[in-house]
């Protein structure tokens, strides 16, 4: 042990009171600062593990009409996109599912196809999406089969005339497995067909109007000259979709859309959130800062015979410094160290909450994610601060002149 | 330079302040100390006794002259490297003794050890009880010094400075803050401690009595040495000055 450090923790532990006080803003600041992380990051991995596991992190839709070409280009045409225009429908699915296949973060794809219609059970009239769908290759990329809250995925999959109901819309249509539901397309007829099980995505918007159904029965109510609107994909890493997306742009000359796009708005508030609680608890660490700015400035202050007295022994200015910077080192190691327990503790605690949320997400109790990097960034900004705030004060008791202090003291 | 000289300093001049408070504290100081020998500075408030004595302590720095310590000029030293003499071959005694009141006796005697570096932990808790047991503090060595009385405080100072076996000890009315008792007795001991360790100790002193028992008394005013006598040889002008 360094002579410093050993002076430093002597200064330390006897001054109990402003140890524990420094102790504490920073144990308080770690602690919430992993607290709110792991509360606003909660929500949002809630959303976009939902989304993921209802829609996928990557969808391939309409092809891409040609280009037309013009002799002279448009004024204003800043780029393609802005006049990209489509055909609707996959043409070939199978043979882009394959080659997509072949991509290493491709875990598994299932085409869809997509409409819009009415919804009628007894009284109840509701618009509707209709997911027309492969009900194995659906399950295998999406988490459909544990979103299933009543009834059974196998009693859908056995039976071709049958649908899987959002859990909002079977609520709003009032009906539960077993029941039926009619389902009219545009200008078509009324089809009725068994509910054979309601899911809940956790999404709002999905579970108030998502209905799943046999493909072949999704052809044949939507009219549709095509069996694919689209493709739907899993991948190993979602947040690789971005750039996939792009791929296939180029690769299958049809739009490619990823979950960062899609959910833009979404996400972006969810981000504003959690900046905002970052914010605000790094606010708080500031504070805890200034207050063992405080409480060191105070101890060099009461130490100052000490400082001159270690200075006529021999200990350089570096040595004092130290004294001082260990003291601010211990507070911000031993904060961190019990602001992560409290943290955890404060964490488990918030997702033992329990409230009622019916709107964007579902949920019964605040949720919360547990991610290392919360513990590592609060313990970071600790340190930073606890540092920054030990400097002065340490850069003050090594330029004191110890000549000036023992000559007010002699006679 | 006499080789036997352990400290020594030639035409040391300090001034002090700045502007129209400026003050010539120092006039061209020489002095110089011989192993075993003991040096009393007399003189009035402000004649310049600190400021000799931290300037002698490598504390401070003079404006003008130089200081040697075992023959090795000082002048021009490092920051760091004054402090790292200081550690090794200088121990100082203050009048308020300074102790750090956090600490107990034996660690206050361990404190300049620790920043030596020269001996493990136990052979430092032994030789800062020998060292205590010297100035008779032996059984008060786990003690807190804020829990001593003044005179076993100034002893566990006297102990302190006689931690790294320095080659020259410095004192600043070692026995000022002390009853006449006390003040016999640390004076006695620090005295016997010089003679037998074969070290120079040069103290300023306000106290007749004890500038009497030393072995040279140097008379300052107004930043000179204006009179050094030997008490042994009655000797005055010993062209130390």
């Amino acid at each position: 042990m360094t002579p410093p450090l050993y002076i430093a923790i002597r200064f330390l532990v006897h001054r109990k009171r402003a140890l524990l006080l420094s102790l504490a803003g920073v144990v308080f600041g770690v602690a919430i600062f992993i607290g709110t992380q792991a509360q606003t990051q909660g929500f949002a991995k809630y959303f976009i593990d939902s989304t993921l596991g209802s829609n996928g992190a990557l969808v391939v839709r309409s092809r891409f009409r040609p280009h037309s070409t013009l002799l002279v280009p448009p004024k204003n045409s800043k780029g393609q996109a802005a006049h990209r225009s489509y055909f609707e429908g996959i043409d070939d699915a199978s043979a882009i599912m394959r080659v997509s296949r072949q991509f290493s973060n491709v875990v598994s794809c299932s085409p869809v196809l997509h409409g819009t219609l009415s919804a009628r059970a007894g009284f109840e009239n509701a618009t509707v999406d209709l997911f027309g769908i492969d009900p194995a290759l659906h399950l295998q990329t999406t988490d459909l089969s544990h979103q299933i809250v009543e009834g059974s995925f196998e009693d859908f999959r056995n039976n071709p005339n049958s649908v899987i109901l959002g859990s909002k819309l079977a609520s709003t249509l009032d009906v539960t497995a077993g029941e039926t539901v009619q389902l009219l397309p545009p200008g078509g007829e009324y089809r009725r067909l068994l509910v054979t099980a309601v899911a809940r995505s956790g999404v709002g918007s999905i579970d108030q109007s998502r209905i799943y159904s046999h493909a072949r029965v999704a052809q044949t109510l939507l009219h549709k000259p095509y069996t694919t609107s689209m493709i739907i994909y899993k991948l190993h890493d979602p947040q690789g979709a971005q750039e996939l997306a792009r791929h296939f742009e180029t690769l299958f000359q049809h739009d490619a859309q990823s979950w960062q796009e899609r959910e833009g708005g979404t996400l972006q508030l969810f981000m504003t959130l959690r900046v905002s609680a970052a914010i605000t608890v790094s606010l708080i660490i500031l504070l805890a800062g200034f207050g063992i700015f405080n409480v060191l400035t105070m101890t060099v202050l009461s130490k100052v015979k000490e400082i001159a007295i270690l200075r006529s022994m021999g200990y350089r200015r570096i040595d004092i410094s130290a004294i001082f910077l260990w003291q601010g080192a211990m507070i911000a190691v031993a904060g961190s160290i019990i602001g992560c327990i409290f943290g955890a503790l404060v964490t488990w605690g918030i997702s033992h909450i329990p409230i009622h949320i019916r709107g964007l997400l579902y949920a019964n109790h605040f949720l919360v994610t547990w991610d290392w990097r919360h513990y590592m960034w609060a313990t970071l900004l600790a340190v930073v601060a606890v540092t920054l705030a030990s400097y002065v004060p340490a850069r003050r008791a090594a330029q004191l002149p110890p000549v000036e202090t023992l000559r007010g003291s002699s006679v | 330079m006499n080789s036997q000289v352990c400290l020594s300093c030639h035409e040391v001049e300090r001034y002090l302040g700045e502007d129209e408070s400026r003050v010539h504290a120092l006039r061209g100081v020489s002095l110089q100390l011989e192993p075993g020998s003991v040096h009393a500075v007399v003189g009035p408030s402000g004649c310049g006794k600190s400021t000799l004595l931290y300037i002698l302590g490598l504390l401070d720095s003079p404006d003008a002259g130089s200081v040697s310590i075992e023959s090795q000029l000082m002048t021009n030293l490092s920051d760091n490297e004054l402090a790292r003499r200081r550690n090794e071959l200088i121990g100082f005694i203050f009048q308020f003794h300074f102790l750090m009141e956090d600490f107990s006796a034996q660690e206050n005697v361990m404190i300049p050890m620790r920043k030596l570096g020269r001996w493990t932990e136990q052979e430092m808790l032994d030789r800062a009880g020998a060292l205590l047991e010297a100035v008779d503090l032996a059984d008060k060595r786990r003690r807190p010094s804020r829990h001593l009385s003044g005179g076993e405080q100034q002893r566990v100072a006297i102990a302190r400075a006689l931690a790294n076996d320095p080659t020259v000890i410095l004192a600043d009315e070692p026995t000022g803050n002390l009853d006449t008792m006390n003040s016999e007795r640390a004076f006695e001991l620090l005295k016997n401690l010089v003679h037998r360790g074969g070290k120079a100790l040069l103290l300023v002193t306000h106290n007749p009595a004890i500038a009497e028992a030393c072995d040279w008394i140097h008379e300052m005013k107004d930043g000179l040495i204006i009179n050094s006598h030997s008490r042994a040889r009655c000797e005055t002008g010993t062209g130390q000055n």
